[in-house]
């Protein structure tokens, strides 16, 4: 671990607000508005942690635990991830386990909030946000296996890291990597409620997914959830951008900075997609999200034939 | 006493197991004798606890590096060895919660005889710890045939109620086809002149024909219908929902364990598995945990939720010990200690787990008296300590950090992609990793449904408004396997260097070969885990301290704009349920019924319902056709009484012409 | 050869996924048009530039022309004429299908690597021959309606078609008598199933086919 990994872990911390406001910005230029700034995200979260709050009097302390693990279940994911494209503050063989069950205990506690309300909207919202995750998760493994495989090594560090052990081989596996890269994009998709599984900006309860499983949250508390939101799309835009910033061989401040730039252009991405299509129906999410577990299992064929 | 055992040191220990063996009996022979129940509850509640920590001291000691111990009474033989030690552990630590447990549940009941329940558990403990100690074919038989028919009278204890007496009778019905494969299996392998002690049994291995091929399939059939492996599971959840709660704790936190403990034995005594055997027992772990998390995620009933749930992890632990099997068929060393530590410790945190959550469940139960999860909710408020039980059982069932069941799936995540690096087709054990997410994923749903629908909201009837807190008594058993699940999460070395230890010997490699590569991710794991809980705490406390600043306001749920929202509104554990079960089709088993104004649905147990019984009825529609041979009438039946014996004289007659009988 | 046809092979898979995927009969056409291009570039794919014959280029024009084309013109036609816009209920659902989808491209790929055939030829290309036959025949078996399984069977060709491709220099005009049976039996299977069907029950769904036996 050296002070870049920090830099990088800290860069995280203190930027992943932007990525939303980068899709929503996107989205914005492309359908022809001017749109908010990028660091409305930032407003958005001093505006929220101003106020006061509402609790509903059914609520019980499920539902004020649920906006800090939101935040801590990322930032320790975080540690796990090689932040300035080289290595991990923690790393272990099978961190990526790790990784998966931190995110995965932030959307459990998430879940039980939203049924702590007792209100049927968020009940539905709740619903659907563990029905999707369930699906995520096996895209999320397989991607793991593809990068385990092409680099031989059991820490997300030796994964998509530069430093430890090695580097993924973009020669041959290419296309391998390329189908777990489209994969994670999914799961990233998927993870941060975007379009086309789940829309950000919709306005009617029974459509959403993510916002109305925090319908009832407020002030600090959905400062901390959005906050959370942003890092957990941090965490995930870092993964398919660490598989090319690990081959690059950057040194380590150029490796950081390609790692910033890079989740800001996935945030790019989003927006690009969010403007290009509309969101699936929601029974239609599914195949949605198998499609992205049949993508990372080609990865795994053609590791294995390769 | 041990008429031959070692001297010292291990002479002591098996003394001392067999000490607390015979307090496990005293304890149940005093439950059933002592007529004063002031003098017959505290004798139970000594004798049993002592009896369960004497005999777990021997086996945290081989554990521990002591060596396996070994005893002789005539020709029936005992022992503990690492694998007996492991699953003596199983059996007495949460055991001994079930027992405390059950003894105080049941001294609330004045109607049925208690005295004779409560000796019948302590005879089950006893009989439980004897199976994983025997090492003679005629003792192992004998203590799993006890263990059989005392669950058996355990489970019908409320016996008054239909669906209690229906549920044994499948169960008792499930546990002798069971045995009877097992009779077969240990007939086969010591064949026709073969000794029967479990040495003569591992001598003999090698020369089975076709590699024991016969004897693996048969263990898995016997051993298989104890644990409870999809299709053999039929009989498991009305068994485990219809007997009383700290019952239902022991049959699914330890008795189904059994048959895993049998599947190791087998495999430790065959020495090494053919690979096709690996590849069966992981294809059936990954088929058993998808598809038993699938139905628990359809039921409606709290305990056959969670009994289904152990379909589940014994899928898990199957996983693990295919991975196992596989690695010492291709002859990857690493691979095979880490699947089978791994099934060895998801064996030990389901049991912690599972019970804790059959306990929590039979608080609930206690409480309000339904077993419906649509007819519960709120239970947060009127018994928050129950809820915190059960919450962290939850947490460690679904295999998040920072509890136990992470640090067992952990392992089993390491021997499959160990499986996945190594090379030529056992590269394949890559399946299972995709198998267990799913399973995780799906678990998670599951376990935020109960949670969620149980503990949180609303009460949706009068009957969860009544629930309050569970006595101490109760509370008392579920915190120690609570305090179980986070010590092994916090400080997974404590569990995992034994269990390496005891998957090293299973797959009999070096104890060092096993821990390479994964001793060194546990402090890690342990800091990630206490520096989770410091966390959430200090966030917490900052977030309240923000929250005392600023204006606060309580008021009720935001309705989206409707102004009469009442309980019966809220999210059901069936809605819940099921976009998730939309996916999987056919497979969930859940049949709706619609008509205007009603929507009923219905979760099918698809193997007893839609095979077993309408089989059971096909054959019952033929020997009823064969009732006309049965008149009544005396002077017909020694009609066939004089048929068969003439029958049998042509038959010896004719054999005798051919072949010779011997005079 | 090398990373374009494996990139090219993989998209010929990725298409049949979209296929199995998709709830939209026009999805499903586009698919296979993408599939029919991408199997046209393939030849071009397997042989550097230089070793490029009137031969290659034929076959690659031809097919092009042929499959993703002609044909998925004809089908769109077909769907206008027989007015069926409405989505597909397959007999296996969607999820499954993909499921079903991956579990094949696996076993043609473990089956892939033990296949004995002569000459030197990426093992993809067989894997993708193998998947492309077993997909067409799930499209074929699980789709209720007669246009869905025309698109199986071209799936089915594709596969035949790849496989051909190993063996292109032994066999000439094997594949070119390939791209002839798919203009053939394209062009005869839609007009009999469209016109016919049509006709007799006013649908398309050949599940009503069993309507026929007295």
């Amino acid at each position: 671990m050296t002070a870049w990994t920090l830099a990088g872990l800290g860069a995280m911390l203190a930027l992943a607000p932007l990525l939303p406001g980068v899709a929503a910005k996107t989205k914005a230029l492309l359908t022809g508005r001017r749109g908010a700034p990028v660091w409305q995200p930032y407003r958005d979260l001093l505006r929220l942690w101003r106020k006061g709050a509402v609790y509903s009097t059914t609520t019980t302390w499920m539902f004020r635990l649920a906006p800090v693990a939101g935040v801590v279940t990322p930032m320790l994911a975080a540690l796990l991830l090689p932040l300035d494209g080289r290595a991990a503050v923690v790393r272990f063989s099978g961190d990526f386990v790790a990784f998966a069950g931190l995110l995965a205990l932030g959307r459990f506690l998430l879940v039980l909030a939203a049924l702590d309300t007792g209100s049927s909207f968020e009940g539905m919202g709740a619903s659907r946000d563990a029905a999707f995750a369930s699906l995520v998760e096996p895209a999320l493994f397989l991607g793991f296996v593809v990068l385990a495989l092409g680099t031989d090594q059991r820490s997300l560090s030796g994964m998509i890291g530069g430093d430890v052990g090695g580097r993924l081989s973009w020669g041959a596996g290419a296309p391998s990597l390329a189908m777990v890269a489209v994969s994670l994009f999914f799961v990233l998709l998927a993870e941060s409620s975007r379009v086309p599984v789940d829309d950000p900006a919709t306005h009617l309860e029974l459509t959403m997914i993510h916002e109305v499983a925090v319908l009832d949250h407020s002030g600090p508390d959905l400062a901390l959830l959005l906050y959370g939101g942003a890092l957990r799309m941090g965490l995930f835009a870092a993964l398919p951008v660490g598989m090319l910033v690990s081959r690059s061989g950057l040194a380590a401040p150029l490796a950081l900075v390609a790692l910033l730039v890079g989740t800001v252009a996935v945030g790019v991405v989003v927006g690009v997609v969010e403007s290009s299509m509309a969101r699936l129906r929601l029974n239609r999410v599914p195949q949605f999200l198998v499609a992205a577990s049949v993508l990372a299992s080609l990865g795994v064929i053609l590791q294995l034939l390769s | 006493m041990p008429r031959r055992a070692a001297a010292g040191a291990p002479a002591r220990l098996v003394t001392l197991f067999f000490l607390g063996l015979t307090a496990i009996v005293a304890a149940g022979v005093s439950a059933a004798a002592l007529r004063r129940p002031v003098v017959a509850d505290r004798a139970f509640a000594l004798l049993v606890s002592a009896g369960c920590v004497l005999g777990a001291v021997p086996a945290v000691q081989v554990l521990a590096g002591a060596g396996p111990l070994r005893a002789r009474f005539g020709t029936w033989d005992f022992g503990i060895d690492l694998l007996s030690a492991a699953f003596l552990l199983v059996v007495l630590g949460p055991g001994l919660a079930s027992a405390w447990y059950g003894h105080r549940a049941l001294g609330e009941d004045h109607e049925r005889p208690v005295g004779a329940a409560r000796s019948l558990f302590a005879l089950e403990l006893a009989a439980l710890a004897l199976v994983v100690t025997a090492r003679g074919v005629v003792p192992f038989l004998v203590a799993w045939e006890v263990m059989a028919v005392l669950a058996y009278f355990l489970v019908i204890f409320e016996s008054e109620r239909a669906e209690v007496r229906r549920a044994g009778l499948v169960y008792l019905v499930a546990t002798h086809a069971g045995t009877l494969a097992l009779i077969a299996l240990f007939a086969v392998w010591a064949g026709p002149t073969g000794g029967l002690s479990f040495d003569a049994l591992a001598a003999r291995a090698a020369v089975l024909p076709a590699g024991g091929a016969l004897i693996l399939w048969l263990a898995l059939l016997g051993f298989g219908l104890k644990a409870g492996i999809v299709p053999l599971h039929f009989w498991l959840p009305e068994a485990h929902a219809s007997a009383p709660s700290h019952v239902s704790a022991l049959m699914s936190g330890v008795v189904i364990k059994m048959g895993i403990y049998g599947l190791f034995r087998v495999v430790t005594l065959l020495g090494t598995p053919p690979a096709w055997w690996g590849w069966l027992v992981l294809a059936l772990g990954i088929v058993s945990g998808v598809l038993g998390v699938l139905w628990a995620l359809a039921q409606h009933d709290l305990k056959r939720l969670l009994a289904y749930h152990s379909v589940e992890n014994i899928g898990i632990i199957l996983m693990g010990l295919g991975a196992g099997a596989l690695g010492i068929s291709y002859g990857i060393p690493l691979v095979a200690a880490l699947g089978f530590a791994g099934a060895i410790l998801h064996t030990l945190n389901h049991a912690l787990f599972k019970s804790l959550l059959f306990l929590g469940a039979g608080a609930t139960v206690h409480a309000t008296g339904t077993r419906a999860l649509d007819r519960l909710g709120g239970l947060a408020r009127r018994m928050p300590l129950t809820w915190v039980a059960f919450l962290v059982g939850s947490v460690a069932i679904v295999g998040l950090p920072p509890l136990n069941g992470f640090v067992s799936e952990w392992l089993v995540y390491q021997a499959l992609l160990g499986g996945g690096t190594g090379g030529g087709p056992i590269r394949l054990t890559l399946i299972g990793v995709a198998g267990l997410a799913l399973i995780g994923g799906l678990a998670l749903a599951c376990f935020a449904k109960v949670c969620g629908i149980v503990f949180l909201g609303n009460a949706r009837s009068a009957d969860a408004e009544h629930g309050h807190e569970a006595p101490r008594g109760l509370l008392g058993p579920m915190f120690g396997l609570v305090a179980g699940c986070v010590l092994i999460g916090l400080v997974p070395m404590l569990a995992v260097r034994p269990a390496l230890a005891v998957g090293a010997a299973v797959a009999r490699v070096p104890a060092a070969v096993a821990g390479n590569g994964v001793i060194e991710a546990l402090t890690p794991i342990a800091l990630l885990s206490v520096g989770l809980l410091a966390l959430l705490w200090i966030g917490s406390a900052a977030l309240a301290a923000v929250r005392r600043g600023r204006p606060i306001t309580e008021a009720e749920t935001w309705g989206c704009g409707y102004a009469l929202p009442n309980a019966r509104m809220q999210y059901t554990a069936s809605s819940f349920a099921a976009p998730l079960l939309a996916t999987y089709g056919p497979l969930g088993g859940v049949h709706e019924k619609r008509s205007p104004g009603s929507y009923h649905s219905h979760a099918h147990e698809l193997v007893l319902e839609g095979v077993i019984l309408p089989a059971w009825e096909a054959v019952r529609g033929v020997l009823w056709r064969l009732r006309p041979i049965q008149h009544g009438r005396l002077w017909v039946y020694l009609l066939y009484i004089i048929a068969v014996l003439l029958l049998l004289l042509l038959y010896i007659g004719v054999a005798g012409g051919t072949a010779g009988v011997s005079p | 050869m090398g990373h374009l046809a494996d990139l090219l092979l993989l998209l010929v898979l990725l298409s049949g996924f979209l296929i199995l995927g998709t709830t939209r009969l026009t999805t499903c056409i586009r698919g296979v048009a993408l599939q029919g291009g991408l199997l046209g570039l393939l030849p071009l794919a397997l042989q550097p530039l230089p070793q490029w014959s009137a031969h290659t280029l034929g076959l690659a024009a031809g097919t092009i022309l042929v499959k993703a084309i002609v044909l998925p013109w004809f089908l769109t036609w077909a769907i206008r004429e027989a007015a069926v816009r409405r989505e597909v209920e397959p007999r296996v659902g969607y999820i499954a299908s993909m499921a079903l989808g991956i579990v094949a491209v696996a076993a043609a790929s473990a089956v892939a690597t033990r296949l004995p055939v002569p000459g030197e030829h990426p093992i993809l290309l067989l894997a993708t021959s193998l998947s492309c036959v077993i997909m067409g025949l799930l499209v074929l078996a699980t789709r209720a309606k007669a246009l869905i399984q025309v698109v199986g069977y071209l799936m089915l060709e594709n596969g035949i078609y790849v496989f051909g491709l190993t063996s292109v220099d032994r066999v000439p005009f094997l594949v070119e008598i390939g791209v002839l049976l798919d203009i053939f039996v394209g062009v005869f299977i839609m007009g009999i199933v469209v016109f016919h069907i049509n006709r007799e029950f006013d649908s398309l769904d050949s599940a009503r086919l069993t309507e026929l036996k007295d």
